[in-house]
């Protein structure tokens, strides 16, 4: 067997010092393989997101290692692209500015780099609207440029932030489907972090439930059948026992977390 | 012209109209005799006022030497301002050292400084030129330092995820960030220059539109001495739109507030 | 005996503390070693030690009385009628159409350029000063309550409504309160400009007060006193600052504003 694209072993985070630290995450083991799509849920507060910034190297575990294709994460770097639920984008650069970003960063040059952006533009449907500021454009089409901008780096791994949290659930509904269909083109390992439970199934073909605090990785289901789009997944009987399964999992976390 | 364009201008013109009533209502209680010319001269005859000398160009050096004081404090300022309110931002120790200094020199009403700026520097340009440049400081400071400490830790997140190493983000986040409290600060401090040059020239000096409303009012020719106030806020005024004029294009990617 | 860098807040003290003191120990230490003009640059202590004796022996109070009694007038003045003024426009199409221009077009210009007019008006003692104040300090009052008045949320007018509140009690029952957080923005402002204009009317127009003792004290060449006046009017300042500070969340502003 390959070794997988990203392996996190032992790995703890504690916030703050002393008697006052808190434990966010206690002892995380995973291994996400290339071409995987993997969806991270649980009970708000587990950590889910720290674990997120921890293999995008914005913060440092207290313990434990992170590696990506064998080589130790220690800090933010454009083999990661990440895209968060808000703020991904620069305010004062157009959308083309925005997607162009990374490039510009790592020295493309400039016929090239426009070649890129045109493509990705096309690939998130945003045609017409390169030269808007972020601030024109809807909460979806934000998301979508964020999309670009962070596909446009080749990243070896893509991670998202609840990137669909902020937005209504028509557009979420609609961003589903498009996220599922760059994932098939490109089979980008992908690493997903919702607290929604029909998004973590409907995107995921690995789910991961987490556990409440401090989080820990509770179980790791596996999706062995897979539509076309979103949508036919209503009609599905094998999702929507999945997706009950996963619920009450998360529940059981939701309710254990209350005191 | 575009329907844009066009309901600009009818929305700038109808905000023009209250303030053409104020002056109509000026002018005529002078002309029915209700408000006496020794209490205020008609509109009129300010205006007149300020027709000749713009006529003659009586005013013209004074405006300059104005223009000289206020800028060059300015200038100081703002140029200063930006790097220190950055370098506060960015180096801990810097932030530590400078804002008991900054909190010290904030309660001062900055007119205040002048007569000691005037003891150590004497009553010439240069002392006037310190205490504008010195009350511009503080707004550019206070804001560049909100805005680059301000700046979303995401934003900072997103640049390094995608390869802009620590010396670069300054110049491709920080600043960018930060520019819009930086250009509220500048502004800011446009507003301030003004007040404290026309308090320094009222104090001393021998040039300038501070000068030269205080000599009028001195010899009780009112009507040149408001034709200078209505000229200096004409162009305090002219500046602050063109400061926001040039703003809005410069930072096309801004929602302004207004 | 502990190192430094276990005791953070120890540090931040210290690093708060130490420049000041520092620059008042160089100042003290250069001024003594005769390396400036003590005339022009006399030590900290010696002003110090003047600010002491002007304040035991009674000169520095009247001025003092003097100035700060005008600033408070002006301000209390342009509070009693802002704030009104600043409500009807917020609330009242006609108040606003005409108000609104003439306040955001005159808030911008510098009304101590006015000092000559009003001495030529109300005379070259207090009475012209006080109205100087009230006017400079009319604009922020104004605008800071009309911005809002206007800028809250329709739901609190219409529940009012529904539970019968009318059009003029409106305004005091409903609007002045949500309006509260801004008026106090526009005290903080305003507190800034009374004891600004109140010094500078000093300095231009004589009539006692802080501002005419520092130019009497420029006049002489006495550098202690101008220094030892500067620091009063800086106190005065900061406390009136503060004190507006202080002020906010208690009903005492409340109260100025009804009556």
């Amino acid at each position: 067997m390959a070794d997988p694209c990203l392996d996190l072993r032992a790995v703890t985070m504690r916030y703050g010092e002393g008697p006052d630290a808190v434990a966010a995450l206690a002892s995380i083991d995973l291994a996400i393989d290339d071409h995987e799509f993997v969806t991270i849920v649980g009970p708000s507060g587990c950590g889910k997101s720290t674990l997120l910034y921890l293999v995008g190297g914005f913060l440092r575990p207290t313990s434990g290692r992170i590696e990506l294709r064998g080589r130790p994460v220690t800090g933010p770097g454009p083999d990661r692209g990440i895209v968060f639920q808000r703020y991904s984008l620069f305010p004062w650069l157009t959308v083309r500015g925005n997607i162009a970003y990374g490039l510009e960063e790592k020295g493309v040059p400039r016929a090239e780099r426009d070649r890129i952006v045109e493509e990705h533009l096309r690939l998130v449907h945003l045609e017409g609207f390169e030269n808007r500021y972020p601030r024109e454009l809807s909460g979806g089409m934000q998301q979508r440029v964020a999309l670009a901008q962070t596909l446009a780096c080749q990243p070896d791994i893509l991670l998202m932030d609840e990137p669909f949290g902020a937005l209504d659930a028509q557009t979420r509904r609609i961003l589903q489907d498009e996220v599922r269909r760059i994932w098939r083109r490109d089979t980008k390992t992908v690493l997903f972090v919702t607290h929604d439970v029909e998004e973590a199934v409907a995107l995921g073909t690995c789910i991961v439930v987490m556990s409440a605090r401090p989080g820990r990785i509770k179980e790791v289901i596996a999706r062995d059948f897979d539509v076309a789009d979103v949508d036919e997944f209503e009609a599905n009987p094998a999702f929507a026992a999945l997706r009950l399964r996963i619920w009450r999992s998360v529940k059981q976390e939701v309710e254990a977390a209350r005191p | 012209m575009s329907s844009r364009a066009r309901s600009y201008w009818a929305g700038a013109l109808a905000r023009l109209l209250p303030l053409a009533l104020v002056l109509a209502a000026w002018q005529a209680a002078s002309m029915s005799g209700l408000l006496p010319k020794a209490v205020l001269p008609s509109f009129g005859e300010v205006a007149a006022s300020l027709g000749a000398m713009l006529r003659s160009g009586e005013i013209v050096p004074h405006t300059l030497a104005s223009f000289a004081r206020a800028g060059a404090g300015f200038g100081v300022a703002v140029a200063g301002g930006i790097v220190l309110g950055i370098l506060m931002a960015q180096v801990r120790f810097v932030e530590r050292a400078v804002e008991p200094v900054l909190l010290l020199i904030y309660p001062v009403p900055k007119p205040a400084l002048i007569p000691l700026f005037m003891i150590w520097l004497g009553i010439g340009d240069f002392s006037k030129v310190t205490v504008i440049a010195l009350a511009c400081l503080v707004p550019v400071v206070i804001a560049t330092f909100n805005g680059a400490r301000g700046v979303d830790e995401m934003l900072l997140w997103s640049a390094r995820a995608r390869g802009t190493s620590e010396r670069r983000i300054l110049w491709r986040v920080v600043l960018p960030a930060a520019l819009p409290q930086i250009a509220a600060g500048v502004r800011t401090a446009i507003a301030v220059a003004i007040i404290v040059l026309v308090s320094s020239e009222f104090i001393s000096a021998e040039t300038g539109l501070g000068y030269l409303i205080f000599s009028y009012g001195g010899v009780g020719a009112d009507d040149a001495m408001l034709a200078v106030v209505i000229y200096l806020a004409a162009l305090g005024y002219l500046l602050d739109r063109l400061y926001l004029a040039g703003l809005r294009r410069l930072m096309a990617w801004h929602a302004f507030a207004h | 005996m502990p190192s430094l860098t276990e005791h953070p807040r120890l540090v931040a003290a210290l690093t708060r503390v130490v420049p000041v003191t520092l620059i008042l120990l160089a100042w003290e230490g250069v001024t003594r070693a005769g390396w400036v003009n003590p005339f022009v640059f006399p030590p900290v202590s010696e002003i110090a030690m003047r600010w002491l004796a002007l304040l035991i022996d009674g000169t520095l109070c009247f001025p003092l009385w003097e100035t700060l009694w005008r600033a408070l007038a002006g301000l209390g003045a342009a509070i009693a009628v802002g704030v009104p003024l600043g409500l009807l426009m917020g609330r009242v199409r006609w108040a606003e159409w005409f108000f609104e221009p003439l306040f955001s077009f005159g808030f911008p210009l510098p009304k101590i350029a006015l000092i000559p007019l009003y001495v030529h008006w109300f005379g070259l003692f207090s009475l012209s000063k006080v109205m100087l104040i009230f006017t400079d300090c009319l604009f922020p009052m104004v605008i800071f309550t009309y911005h809002g008045a206007r800028g809250l949320s329709q739901i609190y007018l219409w529940s009012a409504q529904s539970r019968g509140t009318g059009r003029v009690r409106m305004l005091w029952r409903v609007v002045l309160p949500l309006s509260l957080a801004s008026i106090y923005d526009g005290v903080q402002v305003a507190v800034v400009v009374a004891v600004l204009v109140a010094v500078v009317s000093e300095m231009v127009s004589g009539g006692s007060g802080l501002g005419q003792m520092m130019i009497r004290a420029y006049r002489h060449g006495d550098v202690r006193t101008a220094f030892a006046t500067l620091l009063t009017i800086s106190l005065i300042g900061y406390a009136l600052y503060k004190a507006a500070q202080w002020l906010r969340g208690r009903l005492l502003f409340w109260h100025v504003a009804e009556s």
